[in-house]
């Protein structure tokens, strides 16, 4: 499933700056939240990218930003070369065609007043690629296409179970035929034994259709499984970035390492025999990151270097890139 | 046979509807000693949190509830809240959740581990203040003197989760019942919240009662796990037994149907097929039935007992469960188009 090497989408220095604002009578400006600052990744065609990261990271915003969902603060997003940050109306609507989005509650992101067959047939109609006979005949090919039975697209939401809605999401996001799906956690409110269908059928999905995948999500399993390259977000930026095996099993970050120790593993022995690195306090406030690298309030690599400048996120000997000035290959899973 | 602190036998527990008559739990059976944890897991509706209430007596006026909790040999099913209140947060402690749903946001954190303890402890309000200090301290607040004085909303997610593990563990209880109580944390918080928790229970030797859908954090803190289905123990085993040679269909299908960390593996995941059943309208026979894989006509007739099999403390209710000794996972194909059954 591994990207064939042609990049589609490649985002430089990308940043999504949200301004806090305060006071009753007269509102001013009195910070600015960090969510996303200064990303930069390619994604090749046929190619998951995996985007990983706690509560906070930025994750969710980097994929609407991706998107044209928020407007960049700065930093460039280019789908087959051509620039997506600086258009608008009409060049704006036909790129968006190619990037697609599924978002992760299927109870809010479905129109519950919609028959499921109009909501697949919504893109199709917006973009004028609505025809009268070959239509409904596309809708039920794509029911088909995400393992939905083609006679119910005149049911409602309601009708249908958390993945069943789920897979009318995706349905949806398929309809123009795009060439890059944006995930933004896609099966985190899915009961496991219904997410693996659901992860399945993405893969199944992109081996048909030769689909390239931004997955954006906090289970590391789940990452773990979908994902050809995995980039791990900490307070807005990527800390460390590779491919699946680099990340999991020799990752050279310490928050992937302290992440990916902390995630819990289903087999006991496994689980009672690892050692734990916990980490100290919480995710400083997004208004005001720490100088330098914004991980080394909680590290414990931590010296003064790492307040005076930040390291950059490239390769410092361990084959793949990592934003620490101490980085050192361990294994923690 | 060590000390029975809880006995929960044949508990069951339905709502009316306008639609029906919701069985939410069918049939809930286990006990419980000091020092133990049992783990409760399952999926969204399997009646994991509904028996946590119904043991509290937390539930609403409208459930229907038969069968018996004992307490030291103490009957609470249908106490009143007065009789219910000495042992809610002393003798039996409860961790939900939703820290803030606990938490009162109007006092501050010190205040509300201190009214805990004066609530069922004879001390002067000092001594409480004192001691909610030290419990603060237990659980990992770094300055708890200082922090003690702050209001919850200055906590984030993970600390609040804290004061209300020592609010759990104030009162030396016998019985702490964590409900998801790190589900809404993320993983690098999870894992200082569970060292918490597990400081708590060494503290107090209380026996624990950890209700999880997360089979990761199950694996890492039950010494028994109890597996519910449609509002049904399905499966009982030692922790290591139920992980490595899981009886039930549904239990091996949970298993097989998870990402694995800990593996590099591109292989297909195998899925359970289908939905859970309405809990309005179950199905004939076994609940687990539409989705199982072994399922035969005696599946649609007869509702399988918990039964003992083969190994020692070993329960599963299903009529094939020695079928699994061979098959294991093999018996779910790793499909991603799995002909889900329109409920309704």
């Amino acid at each position: 499933m591994a990207g064939n090497g042609k990049v589609l989408l490649e985002v430089d220095n990308l940043v999504k700056h949200y301004p806090v604002y305060s006071g009753k009578l007269i509102r001013h400006k009195t910070g600015v939240v960090h969510a996303v600052c200064g990303v930069s990744f390619e994604l090749s065609e046929s190619e998951t990218l995996g985007i990983v990261g706690e509560s906070g990271c930025g994750k969710t915003t980097l994929g609407r930003t991706v998107l044209q969902l928020v407007n960049a603060t700065s930093g460039s997003v280019r789908f087959e070369g051509e620039e997506l940050t600086n258009k608008k109306g009409a060049p704006l609507r036909r790129l968006r065609q190619e990037l697609q989005v599924v978002f992760q509650d299927p109870y809010a992101s479905l129109d519950p007043r919609m028959p499921v067959g109009d909501i697949v047939a919504e893109p199709l109609i917006v973009h004028g690629r609505w025809n009268r006979s070959s239509g409904p005949r596309r809708v039920r090919e794509l029911f088909r296409l995400v393992g939905l039975n083609p006679e119910h697209t005149n049911r409602y939401p309601h009708e249908f179970s958390g993945g069943q809605r789920q897979r009318v999401g995706i349905a949806r996001a398929l309809a123009l035929s795009p060439k890059i799906l944006v995930l933004d956690e896609p099966v985190s409110a899915l009961d496991v034994s219904i997410q693996a269908g659901v992860v399945n059928l993405l893969e199944a999905l992109q081996d048909d259709l030769g689909l390239s995948f931004l997955f954006i999500a906090h289970d590391l399993s789940v990452i773990r499984h979908i994902s050809d390259r995995v980039a791990v977000m900490y307070l807005g930026k990527i800390v460390e970035i590779g491919t699946r095996g680099q990340v999991y099993e020799a990752p050279s970050h310490p928050y992937t390492q302290a992440l990916l120790s902390a995630a819990p593993v289903p087999d006991p022995k496994r689980e009672r025999a690892r050692r734990r690195i916990v980490l100290e306090g919480d995710v400083p406030n997004p208004t005001d990151p720490p100088s330098g690298c914004r991980f080394r309030t909680r590290c414990w690599k931590a010296q003064q270097i790492c307040a005076d400048e930040e390291p950059a996120l490239i390769d410092r000997g361990q084959g793949h890139p990592s934003a620490c000035h101490f980085a050192e290959a361990a294994e923690v899973v | 046979m060590a000390e029975v602190l809880l006995e929960v036998e044949n508990l069951t527990v339905s709502f009316p509807t306008d639609e029906g008559l919701v069985q939410a739990v069918r049939g809930m059976n286990f006990t419980l000693e000091p020092g133990r944890v049992l783990g409760i897991a399952g999926e969204s509706g399997s009646g994991k949190s509904v028996t946590s209430l119904a043991i509290m007596g937390l539930l609403p006026g409208n459930a229907r509830i038969g069968g018996s909790v004992r307490f030291r040999g103490r009957e609470l099913i249908g106490l009143s809240d007065n009789q219910m209140a000495p042992i809610r947060g002393g003798k039996i402690a409860v961790i939900f959740q939703d820290p803030m749903s606990s938490l009162n946001p109007v006092y501050t954190v010190g205040w509300q581990v201190a009214e805990m303890i004066s609530e069922h402890q004879d001390v002067s309000k000092d001594e409480a203040w004192k001691r909610a200090v030290e419990l603060l301290e237990l659980v990992g607040i770094p300055r708890a003197a200082e922090r003690a004085k702050a209001y919850p909303h200055e906590f984030s997610g993970g600390m609040q989760q804290r004061v209300v593990i020592a609010t759990a563990m104030a009162n030396d209880p016998d019985v702490i019942i964590a409900d998801e109580p790190t589900t809404a944390l993320d993983v690098t918080v999870q894992a200082q919240v569970l060292e918490a928790l597990k400081t708590a229970q060494a503290r107090t030797n209380a026996a624990l009662v950890f209700i999880t859908h997360d089979l990761g954090v199950m694996a890492g803190i039950a010494d028994e796990i109890m597996v519910m289905y449609a509002g049904k123990p399905v499966e009982f085993a030692a922790t290591e037994e139920l992980f490595y040679n899981p009886r039930m269909p549904y239990t091996v299908g949970l298993l097989a149907s998870l990402p694995r960390l800990d593996t590099d593996s591109s292989e297909p995941l195998r899925p359970i097929p289908g939905s859970p059943p309405s809990l309005i309208d179950l199905p004939s026979g076994c609940p687990f039935r539409p989705r199982c894989p072994l399922s035969r006509e005696r599946c649609e007739i007869e509702e399988p007992p918990l039964r003992r099999i083969g190994r020692d403390r070993h329960l599963a209710a299903c009529h094939f469960a020695e079928e699994l000794e061979e098959r294991g996972a093999e018996i779910f194909a790793p499909i991603a188009d799995d002909a889900e059954v329109i409920s309704s």
